[in-house]
C-alpha cells in the first residue's frame, strides 16, 4: 500500500515538474489571453477593481492611440529620472518590465515585474533597483482613461526600463 | 460592440507576414510540414493573444518541431505584451530554423520594442550577408531596414556612419520611387546634431514636402536658432505647435519613435524665443 502511494506521488511530482518547467511560451496552460494577470490576494491590494470584468481587459494598443499617459511621456520619464537613485558600485545591465492593469477610472493595479539581462535571459536585479521603479510606478495616481464606443475600458499597460551600468537610461514604450 | 471586436481582431491578425503556402510543402513531399502548416492556418480569425491561437500553434509545433512559422506566430503576442524573455526564446527558434525569413523581423523588433540597438544591427547585418537582394522593410513598413540600422548606429554614438547609411538608402529609395515616412527628418536631425546646418535645413524642407510634421518644423527652428535667425526660429516653432495640436506628428501604435517631440519641448523653446 505504502509502495503504491509512493509510486503515485512520484508520478504526480514528475508530471507537475514537467508542467512548471515548460513555462517557455511553447507548451503551457494558457489563460484567456497571453499575459493576463489574475488577482493574487497575497500580493494585490483589494481596493483595486477592474470595471468590466477580467475577461474584458484590453491591451493599450487595441484602442489605436499608441502608448498613452495622462501627461505626455516626457513628463513621466522626467519623474522616473528624478526619483531613480543609482546604487553605489552597482553596474548591472538589462531590462525591467512593470506590467499592470489600468481600470476605467485611470487607476492602476495588479503590478507584475519581469527582469532580464541584455541577452534576454531572466535575472534578478538588486531588489533596491526594482523597488525604486515599482514604487514610482505605483505612485502615479492617474493614467489615461481609454474609451471604446464612449465607454471607459480596462486595459493592460507596461513600462520597460533599460538599466545600463546601474543607471536608468531609457523607458519604453 | 461586436463589430469593433472584429476590427480589433482583424487589425491584430493583419500584421502577420504573408501566409505560408502549405501546398508547396506537399508538392516537395514534406508531409510533416504540410500537416503542420495546415494546422497552423487554423489560427485564422483568432486573436494573437488568445488561448485558441496559441494552442493551435502548439499543435502545429508538435506535428513538426522544425517548422519555423508557428514559433514566429506565437512570439507576436509576447512581443506586444512586453514579455521579452518568452518572445526571445520563440523568435530565436524561428530564426534558427529560417534565418533569412526572420532575421530582419527580429532585428526590427529588437529596435522598435526594446531599443536593443546592437542586437538589431547584428541581425540586419547578418541578414544582409546572407542574401544578394534587397533586405526589405520593417514589419510595419515605416522604414527600410537599412534606415532602422542607421538609427541604431546613431543611438550607439556612430553618427557619421548613421548619416552615410541613411543618405545612401534614401538615394536608393528614390530610385525605386519610395519615400520613407520619416527618413528625411531623421537625416536632418543627424545633420543638425553634427552641426551641418545647411544640409539639415535641406532635409527638413524635404520632409515638409513629403510628410509635413511638427517635428520637422521644431528641429528646423532649432537649426535657425543655431544660425542666429531668430525670427525664423520663432515662426517655425509656431508652425510646429500648430502641426502638433492638429495631430500632425510622429506616431507608432506600439512605441514612441526616435526623434519624436512633445508639446512641452515646443512650448519650452517658444518661451526662449519670446525672451529674445
Amino acid at each position: 500500500m505504502k509502495k503504491n502511494l509512493l509510486v503515485i506521488l512520484l508520478l504526480f511530482f514528475t508530471f507537475w515538474s514537467c508542467q512548471t518547467d515548460k513555462n517557455d511560451g511553447e507548451t503551457q496552460q494558457y489563460l484567456r489571453w497571453v499575459g493576463d494577470i489574475t488577482y493574487n490576494e497575497q500580493t494585490d491590494t483589494s481596493d483595486f477593481r477592474v470595471c468590466n470584468g477580467d475577461d474584458n481587459v484590453l491591451q493599450y494598443f487595441n484602442l489605436g492611440e499608441g502608448p498613452v499617459y495622462t501627461d505626455e511621456k516626457a513628463t513621466i520619464l522626467r519623474t522616473f529620472k528624478e526619483q531613480y537613485k543609482a546604487l553605489p558600485n552597482n553596474k548591472e545591465n538589462g531590462l525591467i518590465r512593470i506590467r499592470f492593469i489600468v481600470n476605467c477610472k485611470g487607476k492602476a493595479g495588479r503590478f507584475r515585474v519581469l527582469q532580464s539581462d541584455y541577452q534576454y535571459q531572466q535575472k534578478e536585479f538588486d531588489s533596491e533597483i526594482v523597488s525604486q521603479l515599482l514604487n514610482t510606478t505605483q505612485a502615479i495616481e492617474q493614467w489615461k482613461i481609454l474609451y471604446r464606443n464612449d465607454i471607459p475600458v480596462d486595459y493592460y499597460m507596461y513600462l520597460i526600463f533599460k538599466i545600463s551600468d546601474g543607471q536608468l537610461t531609457e523607458m519604453l514604450p | 460592440m461586436k463589430y469593433l471586436t472584429l476590427v480589433l481582431i482583424l487589425f491584430s491578425v493583419s500584421t502577420v507576414m504573408a501566409q505560408p503556402n502549405c501546398e508547396a510543402f506537399k508538392y516537395y513531399g514534406d508531409t510533416e510540414k504540410y500537416e503542420a502548416c495546415k494546422k497552423a492556418m487554423e489560427i485564422k480569425g483568432h486573436y494573437q493573444f488568445s488561448k485558441a491561437y496559441q494552442t493551435i500553434l502548439d499543435e502545429a509545433i508538435t506535428i513538426d518541431p522544425t517548422y519555423d512559422y508557428p514559433y514566429w506566430a506565437k512570439s507576436i503576442a509576447y512581443l506586444k505584451s512586453g514579455d521579452f524573455v518568452t518572445w526571445k526564446k520563440l523568435i530565436d527558434k524561428a530564426v534558427e530554423l529560417n534565418p533569412i525569413g526572420h532575421l530582419g523581423y527580429r532585428g526590427w523588433c529588437r529596435y522598435q520594442f526594446f531599443r536593443d540597438y546592437r542586437g538589431a544591427i547584428n541581425d540586419i547585418e547578418q541578414l544582409d550577408s546572407l542574401v544578394d537582394y534587397d533586405i526589405g522593410h520593417s514589419q510595419n513598413g515605416t522604414y527600410h531596414l537599412n534606415i532602422a540600422k542607421g538609427l541604431c548606429y546613431k543611438a550607439i554614438g556612430e553618427k557619421q556612419k548613421a548619416i552615410k547609411i541613411i543618405a545612401d538608402q534614401i538615394k536608393r529609395n528614390k530610385e525605386g520611387n519610395f519615400v520613407g515616412a520619416y527618413d528625411y527628418l531623421h537625416l536632418g536631425v543627424l545633420y543638425f546634431e553634427t552641426e551641418n546646418f545647411e544640409k539639415a535645413i535641406e532635409m527638413f524642407t524635404k520632409q515638409a514636402e513629403t510628410n509635413d510634421l511638427a517635428e520637422n518644423h521644431y528641429y528646423l527652428a532649432l537649426t535657425y536658432r543655431k544660425l542666429d535667425r531668430l525670427t525664423e526660429f520663432k515662426s517655425s516653432l509656431e508652425t510646429a505647435k500648430e502641426r502638433y495640436v492638429g495631430g500632425r506628428r510622429m506616431s507608432d501604435p506600439y512605441s514612441n519613435p526616435m526623434d519624436k517631440i512633445y508639446l512641452e519641448d515646443i512650448e519650452n523653446a517658444l518661451t526662449l524665443a519670446n525672451m529674445n
